[in-house]
């Protein structure tokens, strides 16, 4: 399996930085994903959820509220105004999913947006 | 004995002014190490996106030959108007801390008189402000209070108003000077071109030669989100890492206060002890030749 590294910044310090297999990432002109020798790519990002998925197989998510990312052959890097990660394991996940729809509803987007995003963040902890 | 009360008086009020300034040192030093957690986390967050924007600056030079077309990128080789955005503390006892980015302030601006360019000053902290009031130079924003607390967004809202200006042709530079926290026990003055944006030509990796797609791609929404991210956190990042150097500045200030009352309550020690000596040896004289004379 091929592997890429994902990057995620924010003003707060690096949140994730580690191999993955594919991203999916809510771009301003729409959700897109991201494998592994993907062509050099600058977009913004809107208010929703960043889809990883890790070199073991496991998936994690990333609520943001808004950003940049730069996809290059090897490297993803995003680099975010505001994230809460979302995981499976360890960490209290309904804290943090409070957490993440709390930062969701704060972000400068349309209600659409806010509203679809919010609802993926819940449909996202069930899955976990 | 006049004298002996004096010098111990003396050494009480030296030794409170010792205790002062040590508790000043220990509240700087935990400011520091909290203030120093901030910046090296933000510092990862302002080197990406400075990162990102150069290498867009650069694949639009490769683009266009005759340099870059775009305002936030454009040099104009004579400079009418600059704008000089400074950053002090708020507060003094800090060394030289505000002295030095006073003095390269008041450097630049002298040099730019000599071009002949209009220099506007824009102040964040009272130090710089009164400074350069008491002078009778006139400054055209001052801030106070944000650097001793920075906040992004009245870091934001003061930066943008001056960006705006540059974007419609009122300054044709904006320069950022403010003293950089380097470790525990330097600071260093550091002065940066916030605008135009200098694509530095350091490196240019050879995996960013293919091509790059941009998205939204209609005509420059994405830079214009970038470069005001850029000059938004850039502005922020400064006033942490100058909040930073002014801890550090202040600590050492006040250990070498603390060193030096220590030092001057040992010597005024010495001397009472002198004095009383002497006290002691006149009186046990006047008894003597008292007891004489009785002979």
């Amino acid at each position: 399996m091929e592997l890429m590294k994902l990057e995620i910044v924010t003003p707060n310090g690096v949140i994730f930085d580690n191999e993955v297999r594919q991203v999916t990432l809510p771009g301003s002109e729409g959700e897109f994903g991201v494998l592994p020798k993907h062509a050099t790519l600058v977009s913004l990002l809107e208010t929703g959820v960043i889809e990883i998925i890790k070199a073991d197989g496991k998936k994690v998510a990333v609520a943001i509220n808004s950003g940049y990312v730069k996809v290059d052959e090897e490297k993803t890097t995003c680099i975010v105004d505001g994230a809460v990660a979302l995981s499976g394991e360890g960490t209290d996940l309904a804290k943090a999913l409070n957490e993440a729809k709390e930062l969701l509803k704060k972000a400068e987007s349309s209600s659409t947006v806010i509203a679809a995003a919010v609802s993926k963040v819940e449909s996202i902890g069930k899955t976990l | 004995m006049a004298n002996l009360k004096e010098i111990k008086r003396k050494i009480g009020s030296v030794k409170n002014t010792a205790k002062t300034t040590n508790a000043m040192k220990l509240v700087s030093s935990a400011k520091l190490r909290r203030t120093e957690e901030l910046a090296k986390r933000s510092r990862v967050y302002a080197a990406k996106l400075t990162e990102l924007l150069n290498e867009i600056a650069q694949k639009m030079q490769q683009a266009n030959v005759d340099g870059l077309d775009n305002v936030y990128f454009k040099e104009v080789s004579k400079p009418k108007t600059v704008d000089i955005v400074f950053i002090t503390a708020d507060k003094g006892l800090c060394g030289g801390f505000n002295a030095q980015t006073i003095k390269r302030v008041s450097q630049l601006i002298s040099d730019y008189k000599a071009q002949d360019v209009k220099v506007r000053l824009r102040a964040v902290g009272r130090k710089g402000v009164d400074y350069f009031k008491f002078n009778d130079i006139e400054l055209n924003n001052e801030v106070i209070g944000l650097s001793a607390a920075p906040d992004y967004a009245q870091a934001a809202e003061f930066i943008n108003e001056i960006a705006d200006s540059y974007v419609n042709g009122e300054t044709d530079r904006i320069i950022l000077v403010h003293n950089g926290y380097v470790n525990m026990i330097t600071q260093e003055i550091k002065q940066d071109q916030l605008l135009p944006i200098h694509p530095s030509k350091l490196e240019l990796k050879e995996t960013s030669t293919s091509e790059m797609e941009v998205e939204p791609d209609d005509d420059d929404t994405l830079l214009d989100a970038l470069v005001k991210r850029y000059v938004e956190y850039t502005m922020y990042y400064s006033l942490i890492d100058s909040l930073a150097a002014e801890h550090s500045a202040r600590m050492q200030a006040m250990d070498a206060a603390t060193n030096n009352a220590k030092e001057m309550v040992k010597s005024l020690t010495v001397q009472y002890n002198k004095a009383r000596q002497e006290a002691i040896t006149t009186e046990l004289i006047e008894i003597i030749s008292g007891m004489e004379s009785m002979k």
